[in-house]
């Protein structure tokens, strides 16, 4: 499980993070939507250990991120904002390196690389070097280095980014098949569409806050719109930034 | 000390960098420098020394009229050959170095006991024809003093008359000493070669790891951060001790296997005891700019950036070298704390197989290790601040 509470981040005098509260349960994929520069990057980071929030709580799992940074790692698999490859590795080396540091060796280490590779369709690419990789074939790695030590938790921060069509439409069902067999997923995306099809609770943000939280009836409800797009440029006050 | 995550990522960074020609490059082929370096300085003067003692060919434009001239120069080690049609050309040609011209008229004036014309054909602007010309004219001006002598002697004058000074130079310079002010040099070399050693490792482990945006994904995984520093440090550490160790095997070999007495007429050497002490020396030496040149690497924002400010690093053996050219300094306190400055001190000390004060070395290895170790924690400092990712 992820949890925010009440997260406040400023950068300078912008603040990035304005009171920020919202849950991920286990078994449900959770998408956070908004504009660029809704917050959505800084929350996740916050949440994956590599910022630090001026006020409230994250969780995962019930660990706390800056009082217990090792369980919280011990439990994520992130896809972060920046997900640079070592290009002189093998898609297996850099996935391994990964695996290694959360512990992970020997058989075990070979089993988990090579399910997620046959689930991810990358074997071809297994044994070559990451240097010269696709935008598609570089977030596949991304991912299964993520989550080689199978993590119950997943956060993505938008995970279809400069994905074809078929990439995003695998990548789609990768996720779902996750969040069937259990994890917390919670990703990001500014693609209200993908967010609809994909995600049985939808936190969204903007200015740093969250302006609307529920699933997608609930949403539809709330802002009395038929339309789950409508209901979201009603939540969030303009269509700008979004696709 | 040694965790499971540091071993990881010094297992990763060793493989990863071994196959980056740059990093080999500069751990395995640069400290080669330093030693060939020397080799080529003490064979180069080791053969201008030998010139001096192999016959001077000289061509000579009509030998016949001055037979007695050519016979003085022969008995002075003076193969006498035969010039060319065109003497001048050859000379600026630089085909020749020098060519001796003896005209007709030679004999006669000579007889007459006048100035006898000769022609040296030179190209002053040849450096390396200087050996050559110095030594005909040297020859020439002594044959001329010698007839001259003889002339006066035989008019009842004592040829002393003419020479006002009794001038004697006394050339002190020894092949050894030439050779000894080149070994002077192998402190430096070896210092070169230990901030060349893991260079570009340190570079690529810490603003490349920024640049190329794999060390936000790295940083997420469950391991601390100073393990993560702990096990880069480890890995540049490695190739550094490989320059190091390369580079006085490479002396070692070139002093107690190249036989430079050939060459400078004296044999230097270096014992495995002298060779361990400068691996010792350095030991401390190594953590310190390991550590200098991760952090470095971590506040700078990308690969070119670090590479510039680490390249500068350079330098700073080379100051104390520049610094003691123009200033004698010697050996004190003060100056044997400062990192890289005793090493070298020290390192040249054993190498001319001088006694080290013990207290010094102790005390230069401690300030240095500690200098080193701070470092290293202003490192993990740094990769604990958030900022490391987000400039």
């Amino acid at each position: 499980m992820i949890e925010l509470v009440d997260v406040k981040k400023s950068f300078g005098d912008v603040h990035a993070l304005d009171g920020v509260s919202f849950k991920a349960e286990d078994g449900k994929i959770t998408g956070l939507l908004g504009p660029n520069g809704a917050g959505k990057t800084t929350a996740l980071r916050i949440l994956y250990t590599v910022a630090q929030q001026d006020s409230g709580y994250a969780r995962i799992d019930g660990f706390d991120t800056r009082e217990a940074p090792r369980e919280v790692q011990k439990r994520i698999g992130v896809l972060p904002d920046t997900h640079g490859l070592y290009p002189r590795l093998t898609s297996r080396e850099n996935i391994a390196y990964f695996g290694r540091l959360h512990g992970l060796e020997g058989e075990e280490l070979e089993r988990n690389i090579d399910e997620l590779m046959a689930l991810l369709d990358m074997e071809e690419i297994a044994d070559r070097r990451t240097e010269g990789f696709s935008t598609g074939q570089r977030i596949k790695v991304a991912i299964a280095r993520a989550l080689v030590q199978k993590p119950t938790n997943v956060l993505l921060d938008e995970p279809t980014s400069g994905l074809d069509v078929p990439s995003t439409r695998a990548m789609r069902a990768f996720i779902r098949r996750l969040s069937d067999q259990g994890a917390c997923v919670l990703f990001s995306s500014h693609i209200m569409q993908e967010v609809s099809a994909l995600c049985d609770h939808i936190v969204v943000m903007a200015h740093g806050r969250v302006v609307a939280d529920g699933t997608a009836d609930e949403l539809r409800e709330a802002t009395g719109k038929s339309s789950l797009e409508d209901a979201f440029v009603a939540v969030i006050g303009t269509e700008e930034g979004l696709s | 000390m040694i965790s499971p995550g540091s071993r990881v990522v010094f297992r990763k960074e060793v493989t990863d960098n071994l196959r980056d020609r740059r990093t080999l490059a500069a751990a395995l082929l640069y400290p080669l420098l330093g030693p060939a370096m020397i080799v080529l300085m003490i064979v180069s003067i080791g053969q201008l020394t030998k010139e001096s003692e192999k016959p001077l060919k000289l061509p000579v434009a009509g030998p016949e009229n001055a037979p007695n001239l050519i016979a003085f120069l022969e008995q002075h080690n003076v193969e006498v050959e035969e010039s060319p049609e065109d003497p001048e050309r050859a000379v600026r040609m630089g085909e020749l170095d020098v060519v001796l011209i003896l005209p007709e008229e030679f004999g006669e004036a000579f007889a007459n006991g006048d100035p006898a014309p000769i022609r040296l054909v030179v190209d002053e602007s040849r450096n390396a024809a200087m050996q050559a010309v110095r030594r005909a004219r040297s020859l020439l001006s002594a044959y001329s003093q010698q007839i001259g002598a003889l002339r006066l002697q035989a008019r009842g004058v004592d040829p002393r008359i003419i020479d006002a000074l009794a001038i004697e130079l006394a050339d002190v310079s020894t092949p050894q000493s030439q050779a000894a002010r080149i070994l002077s040099m192998a402190p430096y070399l070896i210092l070169v070669s230990l901030f060349v050693g893991g260079m570009y490792l340190a570079i690529d482990s810490t603003a490349g790891e920024r640049e190329r945006g794999s060390l936000e994904p790295l940083l997420i995984n469950p391991v601390s951060r100073s393990q993560l520093v702990a096990g880069k440090a480890a890995a540049v550490l490695l190739f550094t001790g490989v320059a190091l160790v390369e580079t006085l095997l490479g002396f070692a070999i070139i002093l107690n296997y190249v036989p430079m007495e050939r060459y400078i007429g004296v044999r230097m050497q270096l014992t495995p005891e002298a060779l361990l002490s400068i691996l010792l020396l350095c030991l401390p030496l190594m953590v310190f700019v390991v550590a200098l040149q991760l952090m470095i690497a971590s506040y700078t924002k990308s690969f070119k950036e670090a590479q510039n400010y680490i390249s500068l690093m350079l330098l700073v053996p080379a100051l104390p070298a520049l610094i003691m050219a123009v200033l004698p300094i010697k050996e004190s306190l003060w100056i044997v704390l400062l990192p890289t400055v005793g090493q070298q001190l020290f390192i040249n000390q054993v190498l001319r197989g001088e006694p080290l004060t013990a207290a010094n070395v102790a005390l230069s290895s401690v300030v240095t290790l500690a200098a080193g170790l701070a470092l290293l924690a202003l490192v993990v400092r740094q990769y604990r601040r958030e900022g490391i990712l987000f400039h």
